[in-house]
């Protein structure tokens, strides 16, 4: 069940046979959780951590006029509060966006577990420093692109990080997000996201079928909207991120 | 809820909406509608001293229920005084 994670962390650091055993041992508690369920609320004090196991889910902030703001996407391998685990409260609510497995992890266990090994330790840290550049990435995404390249970076990315976790092998994906939630990604208003995603298709950037998304040709969309997947640190050179994203197998 | 349909022109594309948007009220429908206004600008502008950004709203019964536009107007003065 934690293959994703394995597959993710594989890219951090050689996790030894003893370290897979004991993420092995992580997910034992497994839930499922229906879509557009608030895990856990902006304030509350988290009791366990949680992994993403399978499905979309995401982190949001609201304001009081009831707008909010999605500033992540957790994919399967995703941890989504560690920082509640460090931090003691939540500064943002951690809610599912389609039906999702998710592992509830008791404290004593990440405890244990980074007492245990210090390359799982590693290995965590690297995650969340990649959720850094994934959030740098984002802010340069709102603050500078326009929107039709932003929405094609977010399926780049999105594509680059299914497939670093093993989710998914070919260039097409599970896109559960409506155009409201996508909206609420890009920071922009919802017609003006249903206005792009008509253009994306008529340029056959992409092809949305029922709730998938898919890249006819991936190389192509990496370009019209800039794409450098060097940000998430999928191999130590960056070769992956910029060139083989798409590829059958990471370059390394 | 009704659903909206949203074609919009920004002067180099018009894009025909055929998936559309859920709103509960026609004015909630008129709202989104000009909000899309400005991002479209922000994409588009600086281009020429003249650009119009309009927004046609159709209902379920494929009748245009409203049209919204914003126009820019930009041009040389000729070093008058103040």
């Amino acid at each position: 069940m934690t293959n994703a994670l394995m597959e993710k962390l594989s890219s951090a650091e050689i996790l030894t046979a003893e370290d897979r055993q004991l993420l092995e041992g992580l997910s034992t508690v497994a839930q499922r959780v229906p879509a557009g369920q608030d895990l856990i609320v902006e304030g509350e004090k988290p009791r366990h951590t949680r992994l993403f196991l399978s499905g979309y889910g995401c982190r949001y902030k609201g304001l009081a006029s009831g707008e909010r703001s999605i500033t992540s996407l957790l994919l399967p391998g995703d941890f989504c509060d560690l920082n509640g685990f460090v931090l003691g409260y939540m500064d943002h609510t951690i809610a599912t966006i389609s039906e999702c497995d998710v592992a509830e992890i008791p404290p004593e266990a990440m405890t244990a577990l980074m007492a245990d090994s210090p390359r799982v330790v590693r290995a965590l840290w690297w995650a969340t420093l990649v959720d850094d550049a994934i959030w740098r990435e984002w802010l340069l995404n709102m603050g500078r692109r326009p929107a039709d390249q932003q929405l094609a970076h977010l399926f780049c990315e999105t594509l680059a990080r299914l497939r670093a976790s093993g989710t998914v092998r070919g260039q097409d994906f599970p896109f559960p997000l409506t155009q409201e939630q996508l909206a609420d990604v890009i920071g922009v208003s919802t017609v003006h996201v249903n206005r792009i995603l008509q253009r994306l298709r008529g340029e056959e950037l992409v092809a949305l079928e029922g709730r998938r998304v898919i890249i006819p040709d991936p190389p192509r969309l990496a370009e019209f909207c800039g794409f450098d997947g060097a940000y998430l640190h999928l191999s130590q050179d960056g070769f992956w991120g910029r060139r083989g994203f798409w590829e059958k197998e990471p370059v390394s | 809820m009704p659903r909206y349909y949203f074609d919009t022109d920004d002067g180099r594309r018009k894009s025909h909406d055929d998936q559309g948007l859920e709103y509960a009220h026609e004015a909630e429908a008129r709202d989104a509608a000009i909000r899309a206004l400005p991002d479209m600008a922000k994409d588009a502008l600086p281009g020429a001293d003249r650009e119009t950004f309009s927004v046609s709203v159709r209902d379920d019964g494929g009748r245009y229920v409203l049209h919204a536009s914003l126009v820019l107007v930009a041009h040389r003065l000729e070093g008058f005084e103040q």
